[in-house]
Order: C-alpha cells, then structure tokens, then sequence
C-alpha cells in the first residue's frame, strides 16, 4: 500500500508540469515614489491597514507626501524602516491651486523644516510662469538650504524655471510632466539633475511589454526614472498593490541591471542626494 | 376673437425666434447631434438570434425565469424590472446576496458597446450569462439552464425552431443559446421619442412652432447641457452616452454592511477589474461563440487594455428614460435626479487627477439653472409600453406547441 502510494507520488511529480517557482530574489525589490495619505484618507484607511497594504505589495521604501502633512508623519512612525517622507506645501486637500499665491505656506514649510526630516519639497503642482512667483521661489530657497529635492507635478516650462532660480536644484518630475518621450528626452538632456517618475501614466508599458520608444529612452536615461501608484484618493490606496504587480511585469521585460535601476536604484540614489542621511539598506 | 389668435401666434413666432437664437451655431451642431430618434437598428452580428422573433419570445420568456437562478426564486426581472425602466429602486440589487452596484436600466440596451457598468462583458448576450452563473447574483448553472431549455414545453418548443438540433449540445452550449436569446429580446427593449426628440427635429427643420412647443425651462436646460456644463462631451450621440467610462468624483469605497470592524475597506476597481474580467471570460468575443465570422465585432476585446486611470472609473449611463430608473450612479448612491445635479454643481475636484478629467469642474449652478438643467433632463423621459409588450412576447411564448 505504501509502495503504491509512493508510486502514484511519484508518477504526479514526473508528469506535473514544471513550474517555475518565483523565489523571493527573483521578485525585483520595488520603491513606490508616488504616494499620498491625505486627511480624508485617514478615516477610511487607519495607519496600520495603509502600512498593511504596503507591505504586502512587498514594497522596498515608499516615498509620501500629504495633504496635510501629518499623514506622512503618521506613516512614518508606524515604519520608519519603509515610509520615506517629503513635505507636501499644502494642509489641506484643496490648495493645490491657490498654493503658489499663499504666503502662509512659507510659513507652514519653515515650520516643518524645522521640526521633521525629509528628502524632498512636493509633490506640488506648478505650471508655466506660475513659478516665478514669490511662494514658489522661496520654497526653491527653502530645499536649496536644506539640501531636498523639488517634486514637481509641472510642465516643462515650470520645471525650466525651478532650474533658473537654483541651477544647482534637484528635481523629481513627477509623471514625466505627462510628456512624450522625445519631449522628456529633451529634459533629461538639458539638465543632468532632473528625474522622473512614472506614476500615473500607462503609455510606457502594455501587457508587461515595454513601447520602444520608452525602452530606447530608459536605455538613454538609465539612471533617471522611478515608478509610483499616485494615490490621490483614498481608494487609490487599494491600488497600489496592483500597481507594484503590474510594475514587476513590464520591469521584467527590461535587462535586469536596468530594471532595477528603474524600480529602486535611482529612487535609493536620489535620496542619498539629499540632506536627509538615507542610507540604503541591505537587499533582503 | 380672431385678432387675438393671430396676435398670439405672432408672438409664438417671435418668442420661438428668440429661443433659438439663444443656441449658437456651435450649440445647434451638438444638439442635432443627439438625434434622430429612434436610430437606425442593426443586428448584432456576434449574436446569431438577433432579430429573431421565436429567440426574442424565447428571450421574453427566460427574462421572467426563475428557474435560472439557483434557489429558483430570482430571476432577470427580479432586479431590471419592467416597471422601473428595467432598473430597479434599490441602491444597490439583491440577488442571492446584496451587491455592490446598481442594476442599471435596460432601455436601449442594444445601442451600448461594452456592458455593465464596469464594461466586463463585450456584447450583449454574454452580459446575461454573467448574472444567471455568479454565485451572488443567481447561482445558477450551465447543466440546470440546459436541463430546462430541454424538459420546459413551451421553452423547448421555441429553442427547437431557433435552433433545431440545440438538444443535442452540451449543456454550455444550450447555456450560450439561453443567452443570446435573451440578448435578443432586450435589443427589443427601445424607449419612444420624447419631447426633446421632437424639438431637435423642429431644430432640424428649422420649424419653429415645433421648437415654441418645448418648454422653456428645459430649452434653457439644453443650452446648458451643451454649453457651459460640456455634459455633451461623455453624454454623447441620439442615446446621450459615449459608451466608455469615466471618474467623476464619486466615492467608490464599497459600503459593505457586513465588514467586520477592523477590517479594510473594500474599493470597487470599477473599469480596471472589468477588463480583467473581460480578458479572462471563456465568453468574450475572442471566444468560440462569437457568431461574427468577420472578427469585427471582437476588434475591441482584443485591443483593450488596462490602464491606471481606469481604476474607479464606471460607464457612462444613457440620460434616456432617467426619471423612471432613480436613484442612480454605479452604487445608487444619489436618489434623485436633483443629486445628480448637484454632484456636478459641487463637484470637489481634489477627487480628480489633476491631469485626468480635464472637462469637469464644479458647475456652480444657481437654484434656476438646477431646476433647468432637471427639466431638460426630465424631457428625455416619456412613458413606454416596453413592460406591456415584455408581458405579450411572454404569452406569445408561451402558447408555442
């Protein structure tokens, strides 16, 4: 009987198919640099549930910014060893237009300088001519003398004038200014400290095979681009694991040494930038 | 007596004129663009029964089935009654458990392209497999639905003369048959012409008796419609929808009245899990009970693909026949049509992509212009025998020996 057994075992193993176990070195560390946890997501999602969902999206670091400020900050004393926080300009969720003309933002961002650790201003959005104004200029000032980077949600012409004000910036567009690759070609080579973020744009990859005009840009740029979900909403949230499968996939279609440049690298290198003191931890 | 007629008709004329002359020539392009009413009908060509009158009677009479269902008590019309623009009054339906999204209504059903509010079928028939196999919902079965079609007099006598060998298939294919003639009797489901109908062809014509005749609130409402709200740009063509999906700023948490505390949230992924569930369907068009030997009809499941922004983002519903399907949105979650309007009017734009619905912006609409706007949309509703003819198709069916 145990014989039989041990035979019918063994006639399963030799004729199932062979399936490739995924180990976990083989699935790519990932850093998320697109997330938010705004006030009206703290209700709907507490902290533990929102660090939850990160960890299961088996996420390397995750770089957060809020509406206000304390969501980041409560993200990061439930995981200082994953959340990685930038200051966000706004308070509130609805000044993401009236920001640039706000003169108590300055205010409120020298305050929190003063107070919390970060690697980078933003994300904030600025468009055009808007960023010659006052606000925006002193918040150039602000990340210059506390060594941050700019995480700008801008068109080009905006990011082209955070590089007037401090041509020493460093600046993370994110979205890639929701440009074309030529046009974000055009960027990259112009300004050796600019980088982009992905998030929220699906035009880079399909089915988990990268466009060609995208790969031929990230084999130009290796070193330049990082990946983000965007949770803008509270839902998004629920996203941000599919996000990070379905970033694996097309990842995968890139050379490994490139991919992981892409999905964690260049996010590791730009904090290591800044004043912040991110030390890049070991691989797990 | 008659100097008073001609004045008041004289009067209608020029008001008429004046009315019109509100619309700029731009306006008058879009409104035309909602018309002409009914539209041209086309059968569907992945749909073998379509236009079919045994498969629509056949249809008529499982659309009332409750032996489909799995406890035999629910069936199709349980939640698209007939009665309420083959929709229902609840937020959200009640099948075998309570769902998470309204039953959209039925009317013009053939005129849509993809189907359900997260467009997870990509034709009309395999919509109706969906309820009728989902454990949820129906919880019926391919073998309990072929059993049926097979040992069901007046049913096998009509699935007989539309398709004679059908009992010799197995049981998913007596399924799919089940299916389509289902589809085929709701592409019969068509809502009549209603006062704006009329005014957009006076429009047409240039008559403007005919255009005096459409009040005035609603005309106002139009103008609206089609100018400073841009409602035209999703809400498009003779049936008032482009066919795809949008976020429009609505909540799509799902309120799950059983959630245990302290467990998370659900999100309803709307678009994104329907192209999922699009792609992995045995009955989508790219499978092998697509009737269309051309391939055309399977063109868009074979090239749709998930994108980001489709997470949270639901179809856009016709307007046609709005009054009689309240409350409305993919959960139910605005009783009435004022809500609807209001939602636009206070649209809270941080629930949008700064760089995603590039059109919507908070309407900011005065009481007038809300009760305008109503009326407008109120004009697209008429009474229908839709119900009446469902209950002859249902007798017709019935008699067949």
């Amino acid at each position: 009987m145990i014989r039989r057994t041990l035979l019918a075992i063994a006639l399963l193993a030799a004729t199932a198919p062979v399936r490739a176990q995924q180990s976990p070195a083989d699935v790519i560390p990932l850093i998320d640099a697109h997330v938010h946890y705004s006030h009206d997501a703290w209700d709907y999602l507490p902290t533990q549930e929102a660090i939850a969902i990160l960890r299961r999206s088996s996420l390397r670091k995750v770089l957060v910014s809020s509406s206000s400020d304390d969501g980041t900050q409560k993200l990061f004393e439930a995981a200082p060893d994953l959340i990685v926080p930038e200051l966000r300009p706004y308070r509130r969720r609805g000044e993401l237009s009236s920001w640039v003309r706000d003169d108590s933002i300055i205010t409120h961002m020298e305050a929190r300088l003063a107070k919390y650790r970060y690697v980078g201003i933003g994300e904030f959005h600025l468009y055009g001519a808007d960023a010659d104004l006052p606000v925006p200029k002193r918040m150039v000032a602000l990340a210059k003398q506390h060594r941050l980077f700019l995480h700008a949600h801008s068109d080009a012409a905006a990011v082209q004038r955070l590089f007037v004000h401090d041509p020493n910036a460093i600046v993370l567009w994110a979205h890639s200014g929701f440009d074309r690759p030529d046009a974000v070609r055009d960027m990259l080579k112009r300004y050796p400290n600019l980088w982009a973020d992905l998030a929220f744009r699906s035009d880079h990859a399909s089915s988990g095979k990268v466009d060609p005009e995208w790969r031929k840009l990230f084999e130009e740029f290796p070193e330049r681009f990082m990946v983000g979900t965007d949770t803008f909403t509270p839902e998004r949230w629920h996203y941000i694991e599919e996000h990070a499968k379905w970033s694996r996939a097309w990842l995968a279609d890139l050379p490994r040494a490139l991919a992981e440049k892409i999905a964690y690298r260049n996010a590791e290198a730009l904090f290591a930038r800044t004043g912040y003191g991110y030390k890049v931890p070991p691989l797990n | 007596m008659k100097l008073p007629a001609a004045m008041a008709l004289l009067l209608a004329l020029i008001s008429a004129a004046a009315q019109a002359a509100d619309f700029d020539a731009a306006q008058t392009r879009r409104i035309l663009g909602h018309g002409p009413w009914p539209p041209a009908e086309s059968a569907d060509r992945s749909n073998r029964l379509s236009g079919n009158r045994d498969a629509v009677r056949l249809g008529a009479m499982l659309f009332g089935e409750p032996r489909l269902s799995g406890n035999g008590a629910i069936s199709c019309q349980t939640c698209h009654r007939p009665d309420h623009g083959w929709s229902e009054a609840k937020a959200r339906s009640e099948g075998l458990r309570l769902q998470d999204r309204n039953a959209p209504g039925l009317l013009n059903v053939r005129l849509q392209r993809w189907f359900g509010w997260d467009g997870a079928n990509d034709s009309l028939w395999a919509a109706g497999i969906r309820p009728i196999l989902k454990d949820s919902e129906m919880g019926g079965s391919a073998a309990a639905t072929a059993k049926l079609l097979r040992e069901d007099a007046p049913l096998a006598c009509l699935a007989q003369r539309v398709a004679p060998d059908y009992a010799t298939g197995d049981d998913e294919a007596v399924l799919v048959l089940a299916a389509k003639a289902l589809a085929a009797f709701q592409e019969t489901i068509n809502s009549p012409r209603t006062p704006f109908d009329e005014f957009r062809d006076a429009l047409a014509a240039n008559d403007r008796a005919g255009m005096a005749r459409y009040p005035e609130a609603a005309q106002r409402g139009l103008a609206l419609f089609t100018g400073r709200g841009q409602c035209g740009m999703c809400h498009t063509g003779a049936n008032f929808s482009n066919g795809e999906f949008h976020d429009t700023g609505l909540v799509f948490f799902l309120n799950d009245p059983d959630r245990k505390p302290g467990t998370p949230r659900r999100a309803d992924p709307g678009r994104h899990g329907g192209i999922a569930q699009l792609k992995a369907n045995r009955f989508n068009l790219l499978g092998r009970y697509n009737d269309d030997a051309s391939g055309q009809a399977s063109i868009p499941a074979r090239h749709v693909e998930q994108q980001h922004r489709n997470w949270g983002e639901f179809k856009v519903p016709s307007l046609r026949n709005l009054t009689a399907t309240a409350p409305y949105m993919h959960n139910g979650s605005k009783p009435s049509l004022r809500d609807v309007i209001l939602h636009y009017s206070d649209l809270d734009e941080d629930r949008l992509h700064s760089d995603g619905e590039a059109i919507l912006k908070p309407l900011k609409l005065a009481e007038g212009e809300i009760a305008d706007l109503q009326a407008f949309l109120e004009s697209l509703s008429v009474p229908n025998d839709t119900a009446a003819r469902y209950e002859n198709l249902r007798r017709e069916a019935a008699a067949c020996r």
